[in-house]
């Protein structure tokens, strides 16, 4: 957020009162603390300011002022502040308007350093920050700035020497911490923390307390449909087209790198954000075009020029088996021969994959796997990966995986990696996972509102108007039960600190357990026994109707993944039909 | 079955589809392309014999591409001699290494029964420590000695084989008799039995096998036999345990912590029914640094690893366990960069002179830092139409590269010879406990052995050398240091001392501690240490003599050999010393490289030069523009506030033409990116939260 403090700045109104008496902050400031540095600041505050200058002689203020433009501009070159000419002057952006609060807060940080000196990097940070904005405040007043150089940075000299010492001077700079209760530095904010090591960010960010983030919810906001979303995504142009075919371009090179890989035993795997269906494509066409091409100059007669198999696999696409992976190779090896019975289990296929392997001439070309992200949830489990080590450790066989997550790795104990035996490659591909992932879909299950997914009201209606009559009766009996039981959890609802999720949410905690709804389904004759009553849910369940999960107690908990409107209006016609 | 069917020939069918399906083998989508007139539809796979020279050169033209066809052969050629010749080499140690445990287990094998143990399963429990492949090295080699004699085979078993009790008894079954009928005898040994039909878990069935095949000894492996189950375990021991009198079993358990922890898992019922005797496999380690030695040090060698390339080897095997196959294979890794993509690799090819084309090669040459080095340090010698002649005669120049790689592989032979040497002295002089080859080698490709300390203990130690263990020391001193004519004469003096000299210990030099007297005086009350030289006898003194000359020549000898290996002129061509092919291709850093791509995403969209410099704007990607929001959040995340930001990022810079349901668009897709990388996942604590599940860098 830092960048833009800079150019922003100048003409940023609501500074102006500030600008008048910065100078003179500063002076006095420096006075005082020039004064009394030398005498009995605690060791701590000059430790952090080991190398400011004490004594005002103009050759020292020189020499330091020489200083700290560079100390800015190592500032400047981490947060690599953009070019002048990128300004937007007139439109008050709301990266300013953090910046602002920043400030404020940054210069609570270094009033009230005495409890809080601990940590170092919000007071570097604060430093920075203030320092800014003592710079610009400086020139402000003076636009031709014909005042010369040292007039700019003399002042910033003394207000970058004095923060630290400041814990007496909060009388010279009541502004800057209007409207803040004195309290309050423990607050949570949501402006970065400065340059902290990594391991402290995170314990930064993850300290006790409540969360400190504002309640305001996606109510308002009118989320996309399939339909929308689609839509949008079909008239928007990727303005990195180009980019991203000179990167794939790039990876298309290294194929004959692959190639002798392969040739030479090892197995790939591709890692790096951005999906690498489309590198894959393009690798087993390649292979196919190489291999076929190698025949025909070498061995122009034999009609017999075979095509590498090429085996691929989709991940993430739902179901698929490792079994069928199997299978599927068998048959790419074996053709029409297969035998009719592989056995279910895929120890077994693959063992029958492997024998028919060994059977095979030692001069038929190797079969080429490619798994399309061998990661995806399906492929993950444990033993899943294992029984994939052992197709990769076979000899003849090629495998190429591709793997997304970062944290890949994680999944191969030593045992594997070494039947893996991979050789890894960053391909970051920055090409969109659109074949992967219902983005849709994810983004509502990320929210916890899968239920939009159903089509809402009229696509349960729809449904329903096909059911039997018992079924439409145990839908009106589950929302009359869920509304009544919402209508009780309501009002705790609203005592709560977050009641502001509202309907949207509401069905999420409200929900009624299994038996309780099977008893009273019993009670008013819509099904006579369990089975009975299984049977409706499961009619429900497979149009996503409901919703069920295992609270703490592993009771199975039923709901309905409509906004309470919605089942009104649902209950309001079934009652009436 | 069929369902497969049809899935692969809708795979055939359209390319489109293709993209939803979970498995298919995989069709080229423009048939123009792939060869000639062959049947669009799927075929019968048979093969004629495909000439196996088709294939047989995957390396790609280099030098711009102008690489001749013969000349790449020779390199791929040049490889695969050097590759093999390493191979075998590290085959014969790795085969060494296990043999003694080898021997030991199939005699306990051989010698043990049921009988023996009054009833027991003989079990041999083999600790392997992080040396994981050594135990499939030791049951393969098992395996082959006992189908060999047709005394029985080894069944391994693996966790993953033993899901629960029915499949793991099935998995035996299967194993036992593929291992020496293949699959389908086994098929065939299954239905065509005589009674009634058995399944097959149906330990009948082993049984029937054993007695049709006389077998005397079926060893069954459990491999990682601490991750089994220890239920299934325990049931799959006490039903093997009553089935010990018509199925001759052997057990062996690998085991990777230790015989404790492994018995105190299973219940004291099943321990009872084992007994047997423990087997150790020495740590992966030792073998690591002796198949280095191995491909380093031998005095045939061609072509060596620099110090990078070392070190990141070492690294590798000390920070994380590794098995000696995967080292090896990280050294033909870097074999294969070698010759794969330097074009110069080829003048390590034995007939290279006549294949190479000459103009192109020299060119390269020319191109070397290291020649250009050379090249400079002659003029400044003053050598100018040495120079030229280098620069203009391609002729001169091969001839005279030939010459320098010549001299520069036997210069590392030579620096490989000191390395021993000092291994060698290090152990006899028993300076150090342990010392290892890779730690030598690493400093002496560095150029640094000179200034390590085991150096510096060694040349001590010489000085203080008596002379029976001078007279073994000058045994282990390589030829390289010896074949001088000064080296002759110290020798030749040396025998005539020992002929004269007739007292009975050895000779010690005047360096010997016996042969100084430590004074101590008071002198003003303080206690002076002064050391003195007793006068030695004349013996004594002639052999401090030949000490002192010993000593200068050695370290003369050894100055002028341990240069720095890339100060050779050429070296590019004998020494492989890059870190990175190596470190990036086996120690990949995923998550960094997904945070990279993220937090600076024109690292790899080498894009239109202005844009880079912004930090966030609506000119990156929108994964990336939501990652370092991200980033700046909290634990928890209020996705409200996430797209209001992100929503900003875009308002501000395209005003009014942003189109807020694209930006949404977006925003879904960069969400849903994120949440797929495990960055984010669903949070309960609030409404319209998510929490945040990485941190950058960490």
């Amino acid at each position: 957020m830092q960048p833009d403090t800079d150019e922003a700045r100048p003409v940023s109104t609501p500074k102006r009162p500030r600008t008048t008496d910065a100078p003179t902050n500063g002076a006095v400031n420096g006075h005082v603390a020039r004064e009394k540095t030398p005498e009995g600041t605690p060791a701590k505050k000059i430790k952090s300011t080991p190398k400011k200058p004490t004594a005002d002689t103009p050759a020292a203020l020189k020499a330091s002022g020489l200083k700290t433009p560079t100390h800015k501009n190592k500032a400047k070159a981490l947060f690599s502040t953009p070019t002048k000419q990128t300004a937007a002057p007139d439109t008050p952006t709301k990266a300013r308007n953090a910046d602002r609060s920043a400030k404020k807060k940054s210069a609570r940080l270094l009033l009230e350093q005495d409890e809080d000196e601990i940590w170092d990097g919000a007071d570097r940070l604060a430093e920075e920050i203030l320092q800014d904005d003592d710079d610009t405040a400086l020139q402000e007043p003076t636009p031709a700035n014909s005042a010369t150089n040292e007039d700019g940075v003399v002042p910033s000299v003394e207000a970058g020497s004095e923060e630290p010492a400041a814990g007496d001077a909060a009388a010279p700079t009541p502004k800057r911490r209007a409207g803040r209760p004195k309290g309050a530095k423990n607050k949570r904010s949501p402006t970065p923390e400065g340059d902290l090591p990594a391991h402290e960010r995170y314990f930064f960010q993850n300290r006790a307390g409540p969360p400190r983030t504002s309640n305001s919810n996606l109510s308002k906001v009118n989320l996309l449909t399939h339909e929308e979303y689609f839509e949008k995504m079909a008239q928007w142009v990727d303005p990195f087209q180009e980019e991203k075919a000179l990167l794939l371009d790039l990876h298309c090179r290294s194929f004959p790198q692959w190639d002798f890989e392969f040739d030479q035993g090892f197995n790939i795997c591709l890692y790096g954000y951005g999906s690498k269906r489309r590198l894959l494509q393009e690798f087993a066409d390649w292979q196919y075009r190489r291999h076929s091409h190698d025949n025909e100059d070498d061995d122009t007669t034999s009609t017999a020029a075979s095509p590498p198999s090429v085996v691929i696999v989709n991940g993430h696409t739902p179901g698929v088996s490792i079994r069928s992976i199997f299978a599927t190779i068998v048959t790419a090896v074996l053709g029409a021969d297969i035998p009719s019975k592989m056995g279910s289990q895929p120890q077994e296929v693959l063992e029958l994959l492997q024998s028919s392997l060994n059977a095979r001439d030692s001069d038929s070309p190797p079969i080429t796997v490619l798994i399309n992200s061998i990661d995806a949830p399906s492929l993950r489990r444990a033993t899943n990966q294992a029984l994939l080590a052992r197709l990769a450790a076979t000899p003849q066989i090629n495998l190429l995986a591709t793997a997304d997550t970062p944290n890949v790795l994680l999944m191969w104990d030593l045992n594997l990696r070494d039947q893996f035996n991979f050789v890894f490659h960053d391909c970051t591909t920055f090409a969109s996972f659109d074949a992967e992932f219902d983005v849709v879909e994810e983004v509502s299950a990320l929210l916890g509102r899968k239920g939009q997914r159903v089509g809402g009201k009229e696509g349960v209606e729809f449904v329903l108007k096909s059911l039997p009559e018992n079924a439409r009766n145990l839908y009106q009996l589950l929302l009359t039960e869920l509304l009544s039981a919402s209508d009780e959890g309501h009002l705790s609802d609203d005592e709560g600190e977050d009641g502001g999720g509202g309907g949207a949410r509401g069905e999420d905690a409200a929900g009624i357990e299994f038996r309780a709804l099977y008893q009273k389904a019993a009670e008013e004759f819509i099904a006579s026994s369990e089975m009975m009553f299984r049977t409706l849910l499961k009619e429900f369940h497979d149009h996503q109707m409901i919703t069920s999960r295992m609270d703490a107690s592993g009771m199975e908990i039923l709901g309905v993944p409509l906004a309470r409107e919605e089942m009104e209006g649902v209950l309001e016609d079934l009652v009436l039909a | 079955m069929d369902a497969v069917l049809l899935e692969l020939d809708a795979g055939a069918a359209s390319k489109d589809g293709s993209q939803s399906q979970g498995v298919y083998i995989y069709r080229p989508a423009d048939k123009i392309k792939s060869s000639g007139e062959r049947p669009t539809k799927r075929r019968k796979v048979t093969r004629t014999n495909v000439p196996k020279a088709a294939n047989s050169r995957p390396f790609v033209s280099l030098l711009n591409g102008d690489e001749e066809a013969k000349s790449i052969e020779l390199r791929y050629r040049t490889y695969q001699q050097f590759w093999s010749a390493q191979e075998a080499k590290i085959k014969g140690i790795l085969d060494d290494v296990d043999s003694e445990v080898l021997t030991n287990v199939l005699s306990f094998v051989r010698s043990t029964s049921p009988q023996t143990y009054d009833g027991c399963i003989p079990a041999a429990l083999v600790t392997v420590g992080s040396n994981v492949s050594s135990l499939g090295r030791l049951l393969t080699r098992l395996n082959g000695q006992l189908t060999t004699t047709g005394e029985g085979g080894v069944i391994v078993l693996e966790s993953g084989d033993a899901p629960n009790l029915k499949t793991t008894l099935k998995n035996i079954i299967r194993f036992g008799i593929t291992n020496t009928e293949g699959n389908e005898g086994y098929q065939s040994f299954v239905t065509d039995r005589e009674g009634p039909r058995v399944l097959g878990y149906d330990l009948d069935l082993l049984a029937e096998y054993v007695k049709r095949k006389e077998v005397k000894k079926l060893v069954l492996a459990f491999r990682d036999s601490e991750a089994f189950d220890p239920g299934i375990l325990a049931d799959l021991l006490s039903l093997l345990s009553s089935w010990l009198d018509r199925i001759p079993l052997t057990l062996i358990f690998g085991i990777s912590t230790s015989v404790e922890l492994f018995e105190g898992r299973l219940p004291r019922s099943t321990v009872a029914l084992l007994r047997g005797r423990y087997f150790e496999i020495h740590e992966a380690s030792n073998c690591v640094d002796r198949i280095y030695g191995r491909i380093q040090a031998e005095q045939d060698g061609k072509f060596w690893l620099g110090r990078n390339i070392t070190s990141v080897l070492f690294e590798k095997s000390s920070d994380s366990f590794q098995t000696p196959e995967a080292f090896s294979r990280t050294v033909k890794y870097a074999y294969m960069s070698h010759f794969f993509a330097n074009p110069l690799s080829v003048l390590l090819a034995d007939d290279a002179a006549t294949t190479i084309q000459r103009d192109k090669v020299c060119e390269a040459l020319r191109n070397l830092p290291s020649f250009r080095r050379h090249c400079e340090d002659t003029l400044e010698e003053g050598c100018a139409e040495q120079v030229r002649k280098l620069l203009d005669d391609d002729a001169f120049l091969l001839e005279q590269s030939a010459q320098w790689l010549k001299s520069g592989q036997q210069k590392m032979r030579d620096i490989f010879q000191c390395v021993d040497m000092v291994q060698r002295a290090l152990k006899q002089f028993n300076i150090v406990k342990k010392s290892s080859i890779s730690d030598l080698s690493i400093r002496a490709l560095a150029g640094e052995l000179q200034t390590s300390a085991s150096y510096e203990d060694i040349l001590r130690a010489i000085r203080t050398l008596d002379s029976d263990q001078m007279k073994l020391f000058a045994m282990i001193l390589p030829d390289t240091l010896t074949d001088s004519s000064d080296f002759a004469q110290i020798q030749a003096d040396f025998g005539a001392l020992l002929q004269v000299y007739k007292g009975t210990g050895p000779l010690k030099s005047g360096y010997d501690k016996q042969h100084s007297i430590v004074a101590t005086t008071v002198v003003q009350q303080r206690v002076k240490l002064s050391k003195a030289k007793v006068k030695l006898p004349k013996e004594n003194a002639e052999f401090t003599n030949i000490i002192d000359r010993f000593y200068a020549l050695l370290e003369a000898r050894l100055e002028e050999i341990l240069i720095r290996p890339n100060d050779l002129v050429l070296h590019e061509i004998f020494l492989l010393d890059m870190r990175n092919p190596l470190k990036e291709v086996f120690s990949p850093r995923p998550r960094f490289a997904v945070e990279r791509a993220l937090s600076s995403p024109f690292d790899y969209l080498i894009s239109s030069p202005g844009s880079s410099t912004v930090k966030v704007s609506a000119h990156q990607p929108a994964a990336a523009i939501l990652y370092q929001l991200y980033l700046e959040s909290g634990s928890l995340v209020n996705v409200h506030d996430l797209w209001q930001a992100f929503y900003a990022v875009f308002e501000s810079e395209q005003g009014s033409s942003c189109d807020e349901r694209t930006a949404m668009a977006l925003f879904y897709r960069a969400l849903s990116d994120l949440k797929a990388l495990g960055m984010m996942k669903s949070s309960r604590k609030k409404v319209d939260h998510v929490s945040k599940t990485a941190w950058m860098g960490l």
